[in-house]
């Protein structure tokens, strides 16, 4: 499902991610682990193609991302969620219009959005929050509403770069439980955290990352 | 779908900001109308001047007392010049009838107890040089009974140069006028996407390509020069009414009649589409500058 092979990753005056290889089989449920600065997000981001890696080849749904084009990469991320480290939700649009967005990117009719954002926000509990601003919703109702856009284009596969980061521990538990909900459906799953309780609670298997180097 | 709702979003900004879409077609029709009046003028004075006689030719006005006889005689003697090319006699009551006909004078000639005109030669020349002209009218005007010799066709000439050269320098200010309404709207396109900028990376995160992130924009840059260009013509139209006001006032105490000739709707329409199609190159140009540097700045 997806595959990193010998992948490096550099940005000016620094390598993020060196020599990696892994594999993320279809319907795991991986845990990306490492102290600050290790290199998870840009390993997710590697993954989901929003960044092309340096040297080496991710290929994901079968597709060597080093491969497609600029159109073809956007529209693979179409077929990945992905929940930001830092949300990236648009303060100027509310709850509904938000989780829209990558279904309005997509060409959905108005009615199919209709239906589809409101499942979402109901999978996520936030169903009757619709015409909130982001900035009238708690911190874990925020990480919620970024749950529910990177789902609502219904992926296969769902990552999280540190979805239970800032969040109390009652509601970081709920975060991992609807994660492993999904999982149970059959999506493979891509989380990164250095919460241990949470990634006690979420199980499955682990990738640790030092200094940008695979170390376990 | 993708294009109605591109279109539907642009149409929403233009209808949500109305004082600044307002404002900014008003300077981008401005912008157009100017040369459309100059095009509108110009059209008027080449109809005109093509109403006008350019052929070489002088007119040769024998004095008032001159007789049949007296003018009979002059024409062997306009003919025998190597110049000359045809003679045309106009005797004097033919001229007053064709006065009467093509002007609004008949009443006042009709007062007058007898015809003020003058016997007088058409003389269709082989020459538009200067100085045999000169030669020629100085000739002609030492002959008998001969009160005038005069060459109007040379002005009427000159008029026709002017309208000649107007055409080729509106050519050069519209080109100069359309490459203004692609840097305006390039410039008030830039300003949206720079507003815009976090909606768009996020777009582009979500798995928006290039064309649609650039489709909404560009429906705003064709509505947007589509508004101005009608708004253009309509202006021009404004204009070309009152200024067709103004000069019947004028021209209705002379003979000549002078008419504002107005854009067709052929041209109208196509000022309006081709004011859409700078729109669009305007914010093709701008949107896709303001997406490579976001593209560098990761
Ligand atoms: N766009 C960038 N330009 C330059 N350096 C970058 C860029 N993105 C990341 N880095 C560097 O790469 C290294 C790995 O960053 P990364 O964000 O992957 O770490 P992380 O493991 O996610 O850390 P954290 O737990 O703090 O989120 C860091 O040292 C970071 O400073
Ligand atoms: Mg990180």
């Amino acid at each position: 499902m997806i595959q990193f092979s010998a992948v490096t990753q550099r940005y000016p005056g620094r390598e993020a991610l060196r020599d990696v290889s892994c594999e993320i089989g279809t319907g795991e449920r991986v845990a990306v682990t490492g102290h600050s600065g290790a290199g998870k997000t840009t390993l997710l981001k590697l993954a989901a193609g929003i960044e092309r890696a340096s040297a080496g080849s991710v290929v994901v749904h079968g597709q060597n991302l080093a491969a497609l084009g600029e159109t073809a990469l956007a529209v693979l991320r179409r077929r990945i969620g992905f929940v930001f480290q830092d949300h990236k939700l648009l303060f100027d649009r509310n709850a509904h219009e938000n989780v829209a967005l990558p279904l309005q990117v997509s060409g959905f009719t108005r009615a199919e959005m209709q239906r589809r954002v409101r499942a979402s926000l109901d999978k996520v509990g936030l169903l009757g929050r619709e015409k909130a601003m982001p900035v009238a919703l708690s911190g874990g109702e925020q990480q919620r509403l970024c749950i529910a856009r990177a789902i609502v284009n219904r992926p296969a596969i769902l990552i999280a770069d540190e979805p239970t980061g800032n969040l109390d521990a009652e509601s970081a538990r709920a975060i991992v439980e609807l994660f492993s909900s999904f999982n149970q459906v059959g999506v493979t799953v891509l989380i990164s955290s250095h919460d241990e309780a949470s990634l006690e609670r979420l199980g499955g298997r682990r990738i640790t990352l030092a200094q940008g180097a695979l170390v376990a | 779908m993708l294009h109605a709702q591109a279109a539907g979003a642009a149409l929403g900004r233009v209808v949500a900001q109305p004082l600044a879409t307002i404002s900014a077609v008003l300077v981008i029709a401005i912008a157009i109308a100017l040369p459309v009046l100059a095009a509108v003028v110009l059209k008027s004075v080449s109809t005109v001047a093509a109403g006008l006689d350019t052929d070489p030719h002088v007119n040769v006005y024998l004095a008032l007392d001159a007789s049949d006889e007296d003018a009979k005689k002059l024409a062997p003697l306009l003919r025998a010049h190597p110049d000359a090319a045809s003679v045309r006699f106009v005797a004097r009551a033919e001229a007053l009838q064709e006065l009467k006909s093509t002007t609004h004078l008949a009443e006042l000639l009709a007062s007058l107890e007898r015809n003020p005109l003058p016997h007088a030669y058409t003389v269709r020349l082989r020459t538009t040089d200067a100085a045999r002209l000169d030669a020629l009218k100085a000739d002609w005007q030492k002959l008998p009974k001969v009160d005038q010799v005069v060459a109007d066709f040379e002005w009427s000439e000159r008029l026709g140069r002017w309208v000649r050269f107007g055409d080729r320098a509106l050519a050069a200010v519209g080109i100069f006028l359309a490459l203004a309404v692609v840097f305006i709207v390039g410039h008030l396109i830039r300003l949206q996407v720079l507003t815009r900028r976090e909606e768009i990376q996020v777009s582009q995160l979500v798995g928006a390509t290039a064309a649609d992130v650039r489709r909404p924009f560009l429906y705003h840059g064709i509505l947007q020069g589509l508004l101005a260009g009608l708004a253009a013509v309509g202006l021009a139209a404004l204009v070309s009414a009152w200024l067709q006001y103004e000069l019947r006032a004028l021209t209705s105490t002379y003979a000549a009649e002078f008419k504002v000739v107005f854009l067709d709707f052929g041209s109208a329409l196509t000022i309006a589409l081709g004011a859409a199609l700078l729109g669009w190159v305007g914010a093709w140009v701008s949107v896709g500058r303001e997406l490579r540097r976001f593209a560098a700045r990761p």
